[in-house]
């Protein structure tokens, strides 16, 4: 009985327990930043443990979003994928961690007016090696497919 | 000390000691009683995750509240019943069906997530109750349930047509009213324009986000200020239904489902740790709230992100956990 009061006492003293504290600092240098490039979409994949987003130009959006069914020159998209990591603060959301590549399609115009699709890929670490394809044509018929989000 | 001196001690100490035994048994006629009202709706679940809500959280969040004798001597008697009322008034396990369908799912995710925080049960209650303590090993299985019942929720995915902004683009549309939160904050554009601070999925209830902040909050990130975020820093975060996983595993955004916004101002938004929150649902961005209590329960759960300024959807480094 005694042994309880003085459980509860102490009880009373210790109210805030002791919640769970994790060592968050912020890490800015992820975020993706380039004056002009608009959301296309986004995407996330757990077998890769990926998490990506599409931008585009002016160009890239309207098509993506349908109001130019047909590619046309000019259009540039990036795709930008990052590590996939639970949520440190809650549990059942995941959420993107470092920084891993971005990869770079554009349409040129060539000297003789005909169109030329350029792909280009910049990885931020190593691990992205694990998933930058070598097969050029696959990702932009990737990037090619993806619509844009519908936003209010 | 004289003794005359020593007389007046004591007799003060007795006077002290009287008021104070008048006092505590006076508490004990006035001691707040915790009834237990009859069981309506039941909550149901498979034996294993009721048994461990039963033994953990009943007694304060349930009609069969079983108090030990210390928890009915004044002023112990005082604390434990208002966290009682505080608890049912919360959810209530056996009042379940009050919650909305669609909003029960979200509450156990809330409190597997209030438990892995460690902030239940009540800390100052597991000491005195040590048998209520939520173990790591039922913790998973409370975290294996809610996956599950999720899964089993969502698995179908987006599956209807992406439903498109309907009339919007014509110029001649009339102009709609913009719509605004109870709490005066309306809808806006502008995040269309601003950095994406993260991006984040929930393979278990279905959505995908994308998490855009202002220049003042993305500022506060790189300088590491967001405890407390300076005022006027600003975060929207945008929620779609989850398409099908495809055959790679890509899992894309489907029907646009709502806007959710956070706008730091600790003059204006006091009683909500300084942060204005507001939620905007459905392409037609209907405001979620009809009072200006509802900020009451986005903040509640947000308390699980005070850390790092009530803002769960930061990038963050690689870290260690303590304890
Ligand atoms: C000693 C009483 C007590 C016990 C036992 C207890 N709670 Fe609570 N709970 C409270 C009180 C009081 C609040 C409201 C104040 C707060 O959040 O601290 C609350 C709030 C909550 C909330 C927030 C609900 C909302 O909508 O704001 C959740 C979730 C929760 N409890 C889950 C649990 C779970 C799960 C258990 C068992 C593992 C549990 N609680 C055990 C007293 C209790
Ligand atoms: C039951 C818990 C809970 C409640 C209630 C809640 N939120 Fe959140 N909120 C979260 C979690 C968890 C996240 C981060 C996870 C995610 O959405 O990807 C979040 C994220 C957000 C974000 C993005 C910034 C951030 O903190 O990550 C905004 C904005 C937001 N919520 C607004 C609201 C508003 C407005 C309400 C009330 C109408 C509300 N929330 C109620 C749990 C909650």
């Amino acid at each position: 009985m005694t042994r309880n009061l003085v459980l509860f006492a102490f009880a009373c003293l210790t109210m805030l327990g002791c919640n769970k504290s994790h060592n968050l600092s912020p890490a800015p240098e992820t975020i993706f930043d380039e004056p002009g490039m608009h959301v296309v979409t986004s995407t996330f994949n757990q077998r890769t443990e990926t998490i990506s987003v599409l931008y585009g130009n002016d160009a890239a959006l309207s098509h993506a979003g349908q109001a130019r069914p047909e590619h046309v020159a000019g259009e540039e998209f990036k795709l930008v994928t990052w590590g996939l990591k639970p949520n440190p603060l809650w549990f059942g959301s995941d959420i993107n961690g470092p920084l891993r590549s971005v990869e770079t399609v554009k349409i040129v115009a060539d000297a003789y007016g005909a169109a030329r699709i350029d792909y280009g890929v910049e990885n931020r670490n190593e691990e992205t090696a694990k998933i930058a394809p070598t097969d050029s044509d696959e990702r932009i018929n990737f990037i090619f497919a993806q619509r844009a989000s519908v936003f209010p | 000390m004289t003794s005359l001196k020593r007389k007046r001690y004591s007799n003060a100490l007795a006077i002290s000691a009287s008021i104070l035994f008048v006092a505590f048994t006076g508490m004990q006629v006035a001691s707040p009683r915790v009834t237990n009202p009859p069981v309506t709706s039941e909550f149901h679940g498979p034996q294993e995750v009721t048994s461990i809500l039963k033994r953990a959280c009943y007694d304060c969040h349930s009609n069969e509240s079983n108090l030990r004798w210390y928890d009915k001597i004044a002023p112990f008697s005082y604390v434990v019943a208002a966290d009682v009322e505080e608890a049912r008034k919360r959810f209530n396990f056996s009042e379940w069906d009050s919650i909305p369908k669609d909003e029960q799912e979200g509450k156990l995710w809330y409190m597997v997530n209030m438990i892995d925080a460690g902030r239940m049960p009540l800390p100052a209650y597991t000491a005195a109750h040590p048998s209520a303590k939520v173990t790591p090993a039922e913790l998973d299985v409370l975290k294996k349930y809610v996956t599950d019942l999720s899964k089993a929720n969502h698995t179908a995915g987006d599956t209807a047509r992406i439903q498109q902004k309907a009339g919007l683009q014509t110029s001649n549309a009339p102009a709609k009213a913009i719509p605004t939160s109870v709490n005066g904050i309306p809808y806006f554009d502008d995040y269309k324009n601003w950095k994406v601070i993260s991006s984040t999925g929930r393979p278990d209830n279905g959505t995908t986000r994308l998490i855009y902040g202002n220049d003042i909050a993305v500022k506060a990130l790189e300088e590491n200020r967001i405890n407390p975020w300076p005022n006027g820093a600003t975060i929207v975060k945008v929620v779609w239904n989850s398409q099908h996983e495809d055959a790679a595993g890509n899992v894309m955004p489907g029907n646009f489902n709502n806007v959710q916004i956070m706008i730091k101002d600790d003059q204006k938004f006091k009683d909500t740790e300084g942060w204005g929150f507001a939620r905007f649902n459905g392409l037609d961005l209907k405001p979620t709230g009809t009072t200006l209590s509802f900020a009451t329960s986005c903040i509640n759960c947000h308390q699980l992100a005070s850390e790092t300024g009530f803002v769960f959807d930061i990038p963050t480094k690689k870290h260690a956990v303590k304890h």
